[in-house]
């Protein structure tokens, strides 16, 4: 391999030398399998536009599985397009990503979205790892149509929340629907209470021994378990494709799940229209903070040759005109300045966006193997809360033991 | 067997009670024909609306579903994968058998390898996939030929389980005979024993074309960037993290059921033929 | 003399290349994986060595107890029913029946259909068909019922490729055993137990040890119906090595946990082995 390699280098330098030179090739693998049309789309268009660099993009089923597998095999991609979440820290950990704060680009990114993928760090490291790319927002999804037949508000705060599930179950209406079965759903209305009701750091102050899940969990959990009266019952039998259909059928108000749900909602209901609004957590109607986090980030791998190519690459992405395409495609939010025509779904969140008042996933800072999802799933069973929080405290330092002492001997000798 | 069959009657209680539990099999196939047919917008969360019949019997899911995973060209992949290792399957894990189960009784080597093999088989794929990864890439056979190499040795310690078990009824006297009339024992084995081992290999390549016929992980972290894609793994796009169509994925996943299923019936013939070459000669 | 000597030689020609081919695409990795789990390797990237930490946690983690809890139990209750009811398939399907192609290709199909599609066929009948009949709640949804269900799944899928291995075995008996059974006045339940079972023992061992081992690394079916839950209380061994070590961060204390899985499957199946093939010399 690396004989091929030293040679196409060579082949490179030697046509680079005169004036036909071929097109530097910029590979971009990126996860979101279902933006794959897009991403066709733009480096089609990429292609027509450039004639010194070439992209090849793919957006492979499995990508994350693949992407490990090729760093294994040291075969590496010049961008990958991954999600803000425990896998980019677990990548920048093992040194794989460029430092890309020189690239001018970033300047166009709100500065919200960049703070949300420095606390994805580990330990603080100098440089930024990531150009943020697109959004997504959780919150609570809501039947537009049901809601102003019975003319019933956005709630403000949490008391007014339990009012509407109190006014739609009195309606004859199943207020929500979770489908817990998949565990993975129970970490959406989760998320979306703890940006309002826990510091954003919390997972850092654990780390550093300066706070407890128990104390900064409880209210979360109990919230969390508060609200299972008001969904379909017994919803451990239910997945989440069961709870977009049921969604979908009108078989409740609104449904605790993310804006990425919204396509597979539409497919069973083509007509539906269905708007958001933030989850009201916090008892202060002045309190509430959108749940929103990165959804799709480029990262410029650190043994890439054509950094420049590939910074080349992301201005083109980066141009409002190719944004505006993602995003109406895909109902995302973008994480650059500027005006953008938002899906109409995201209406009731659009202020928390525009003011940037948000904050990000909690579950993107736990390590996939201790299986928050399932031990919030054990917790909505059983209805222990002294146990699940002391289970949490618990798993958490046995999981993130080598994390722990980066971050004390960081401490330590800064 | 088959000529008595014709003379005796039919088993006529143990057919209807076949044919009753049949059911266990039919019920869900319906409900992968009836998915299959329909529209995602047709999709219900009650009894009778999922049971109930599509809008229209109409074969669009089928032809979009070959569309989207490039049908014919993934069905050749899949099918050349599945092909080379089964034949390389039934030559070399019978050899091994014929090896092991001949030796086993009088030499130590022979068993330690019948048992080395058979351990194999409990290695849990999760922690052999990373080396491997690593191992075909430095090697240069991270592509078809080493996803084949890979299921080789994968299916060893169960072929070769089943291929010592059925020696274990195939008397030992037949190879004798051919032993006092000169003939080598490579000769005997390919002239006298593989013969009388058909109904075996048919069982051998229906289960060793059935894990590779359905197998995802291997060629998913060997041969992923190669450009090539087998039916599992185009099969794949229909799950995205957030979403799945269901009817698009059922359609192709009977489309992709087909073949096996005619290889099945095709070797079940073998399976029965066999032993009647086999007592013929 | 001679042809003895020839007859050792192929042999050793024969076996000791492919026992290389194996040495090196299962032992190899084997190895290296096993050297791993002294590590925090995460699957790439750089790691560090942790000596015996990893094992150590491993006998005191609850979850990993668990699961083999759960394992061994969701085995020995699958492999004994899955072997029961393909033994009586095969000698079903191996009678003198009618529409015999027809029966064993319907028959078979179970083994076929993917994992995307049983999960979702099998969720929907524990979720929706069957609490409409029997008016109780989801199996899947009960954690002390949701293992039975996968035992359910798992047999569904696996009685067709156990049956596939009794039926070839069956025609290893050769006929004119039976008609001499016959004569001697031997039917029904006396001439399986006395004639044809001890005739078809090496295919019972094969399929004990077939049966045992897929059923302890169960997982597919997991995935398709349960991912785990409800309450972590169908998290499989073969799960945890997977979802916590290529999907997690935790491959290396995951290789510690697929060492020792390993162990334990090889001393039971050698056992079982050894056991079933005593039991094959006594008939």
């Amino acid at each position: 391999m690396r004989r091929i390699l030293t040679f196409s280098l060579l082949i490179v330098i030697f046509s680079a030398s005169f004036a036909w030179a071929a097109p530097i090739e910029i590979e971009l693998v990126q996860y979101k399998q279902e933006a794959l049309k897009i991403f066709e789309q733009l480096a089609d268009k990429f292609n027509a536009t450039h004639d010194n660099i070439k992209l090849k993009a793919s957006s492979p089923s499995e990508a994350i599985t693949i992407l490990k597998t090729r760093f294994i095999r040291e075969k590496y991609p010049d961008i990958i397009g991954i999600g803000g979440d425990v896998e980019f820290s677990n990548f920048l950990d093992a040194e794989l990503l460029a430092d890309v704060s020189s690239y001018k680009g970033l300047s166009k990114i709100k500065p919200a979205y960049i703070n949300i993928i420095e606390g994805l760090e580990f330990v603080p490291t100098p440089g930024t790892y990531g150009v943020p790319y697109m959004a997504n927002a959780a919150g609570i999804l809501y039947n537009r149509d049901m809601f102003n037949e019975h003319g019933w508000k956005i709630p403000e705060s949490w008391p007014e929340f339990i009012k509407l599930c109190e006014d739609i179950k009195a309606a004859g209406i199943r207020p929500l629907y979770f489908g817990y079965k998949d565990t993975w759903t129970t970490l959406a209305p989760w998320n979306a209470l703890a940006v309002d009701l826990a510091p954003a750091d919390i997972c850092q102050q654990v780390n550093m021994g300066k706070a407890t899940f128990t104390q900064a969990y409880r209210e979360i959990a109990e919230k969390t378990y508060a609200l299972l009266q008001y969904g379909e019952e017994g919803p451990f039998a239910y997945g989440y494709n069961d709870a977009c259909t049921a969604f979908a059928r009108g078989e409740s108000a609104m449904f605790t799940i993310g804006s990425y749900a919204v396509p597979q909602i539409l497919s069973v209901n083509p007509n539906m229209n269905i708007d958001s609004f933030v989850m009201p957590g916090s008892d202060d109607p002045n309190g509430q903070t959108l749940n929103s986090g990165v959804d799709l980030m480029f990262c410029v791998m650190e043994n890439s040759p054509n950094k420049e190519a590939a910074y080349e690459v992301l201005d083109f992405l980066l141009e409002p005109e190719n944004i505006q395409i993602y995003i109406d495609a895909q109902n995302a939010v973008p994480c650059s300045e500027g005006e953008f025509k938002l899906a109409p779904m995201l209406d009731g969140m659009r202020k928390y966006i525009t003011a940037g008042k948000m904050a990000d996933y909690q579950d993107h800072h736990y390590p996939s193997e201790m299986s928050v999802s399932a031990i919030i799933q054990t917790f909505l069973i059983n209805g222990n809360v002294d146990e699940f929080l002391a289970k949490f405290d618990r798993d958490w330092i046995r999981y993130n033991r080598d994390i722990i002492t980066k971050v004390q001997n960081y401490n330590a000798s800064h | 067997m088959e000529n008595i069959t014709v003379k005796e009657k039919f088993n006529w209680p143990v057919t209807i009670l076949l044919l009753l539990g049949l059911f266990t099999v039919l019920f869900p196939l319906y409900m992968t024909v009836v998915i299959a047919f329909k529209q995602p917008s047709e999709m219900t969360n009650d009894v009778i609306g999922l049971l109930s019949f599509p809008a229209s019997w109409s074969f669009d899911n089928f032809r979009e579903a070959m569309r989207v995973t490039d049908f014919w060209r993934s069905l050749f992949n899949s099918f050349l994968i599945t092909a080379v290792t089964m034949v390389i399957s039934i030559a070399i894990h019978s050899l091994m058998g014929y090896a092991v189960s001949r030796n086993m009784t009088n030499s130590r080597f022979y068993r330690f390898s019948y048992y080395y093999i058979v351990s194999g088989m409990f290695v849990p794929f999760a922690i052999l996939m990373m080396p491997l990864v690593k191992q075909t890439a430095q090697l240069h056979i991270d592509n078809v030929f080493g996803v084949i190499v890979l299921y080789v040795v994968f299916y060893m310690p169960m072929n070769v389980l089943l291929y010592a078990g059925y020696l274990k009824n195939i008397p030992i006297a037949l190879e004798e005979a051919a032993h006092v009339d000169g003939a080598s024992t490579w000769t005997t084995y390919w002239k006298i024993i593989f013969p009388l081992m058909w109904p075996m290999h048919a069982t051998v390549a229906v289960l060793t074309a059935l894990g590779t016929w359905n197998d995802v992980m291997t060629p998913l972290v060997i041969m992923s960037g190669s450009g090539m894609n087998t039916l599992p793994l185009a099969q794949l796009t229909f799950q995205t993290q957030f979403g799945t169509n269901y009817n698009l994925a059922f359609a192709s996943y009977l489309l992709a059921l087909l073949p096996m299923l005619i290889f099945y019936l095709v070797a079940q013939k073998q399976i029965i033929n066999g032993v009647i070459n086999g007592a013929v000669k | 003399m001679k042809s003895q000597n020839e007859r050792k030689r192929t042999f050793l020609l024969i076996a000791v290349p492919i026992l290389l081919l194996f040495f090196c695409f299962n032992t190899l990795p084997l190895l290296r994986g096993f050297m791993y789990s002294f590590t925090n390797f995460r699957g790439y990237g750089k790691f560090d060595w942790v000596g015996w930490r990893n094992y150590a946690d491993l006998f005191t983690d609850t979850r990993v107890g668990n699961s083999y809890w759960f394992t061994f139990k969701l085995a020995l209750v699958a492999t004994i029913l899955i072997n029961i009811l393909s033994l009586i398939m095969a000698l079903a399907l191996n009678a003198k029946i009618r529409f015999k192609s027809f029966l064993r290709g319907m028959y078979f199909i179970p083994n076929i259909l993917g994992a995307l599609v049983v999960g979702y066929i099998f969720s929907y009948i524990f979720t929706y068909i069957l609490p409409a009949i029997t008016h109780a709640a989801s199996m899947l949804a009960d954690k002390n019922w949701a293992w039975i269900a996968i035992v359910i799944v798992c047999a569904w899928q696996s009685i067709a490729m156990n049956t596939l291995i009794y039926i070839s075995g069956l025609q290893t008996v050769p006929e004119d055993v039976y008609e001499a059974a016959s004569l001697d006045g031997a039917t029904g339940w006396n001439r399986f137990r006395y004639i044809t079972f001890p005739l078809i023992m090496p295919f019972f061992t094969i399929n004990m040890v077939l049966c045992m081992k897929n059923n302890l690394m169960v997982f597919d079916q997991i995935m398709a119906l349960t991912k785990g839950g409800p309450a972590q209380s169908t998290e499989s061994i073969s799960f945890l090595i997977y979802n916590n070590g290529m999907s997690g961060g935790q491959f290396g204390f995951q290789s510690a946990n697929a060492v020792i899985f390993f162990i334990v499957i090889v001393i039971i199946s050698v056992l079982q082995l050894r056991f079933l093939n005593k039991r094959e010399e006594q008939l």
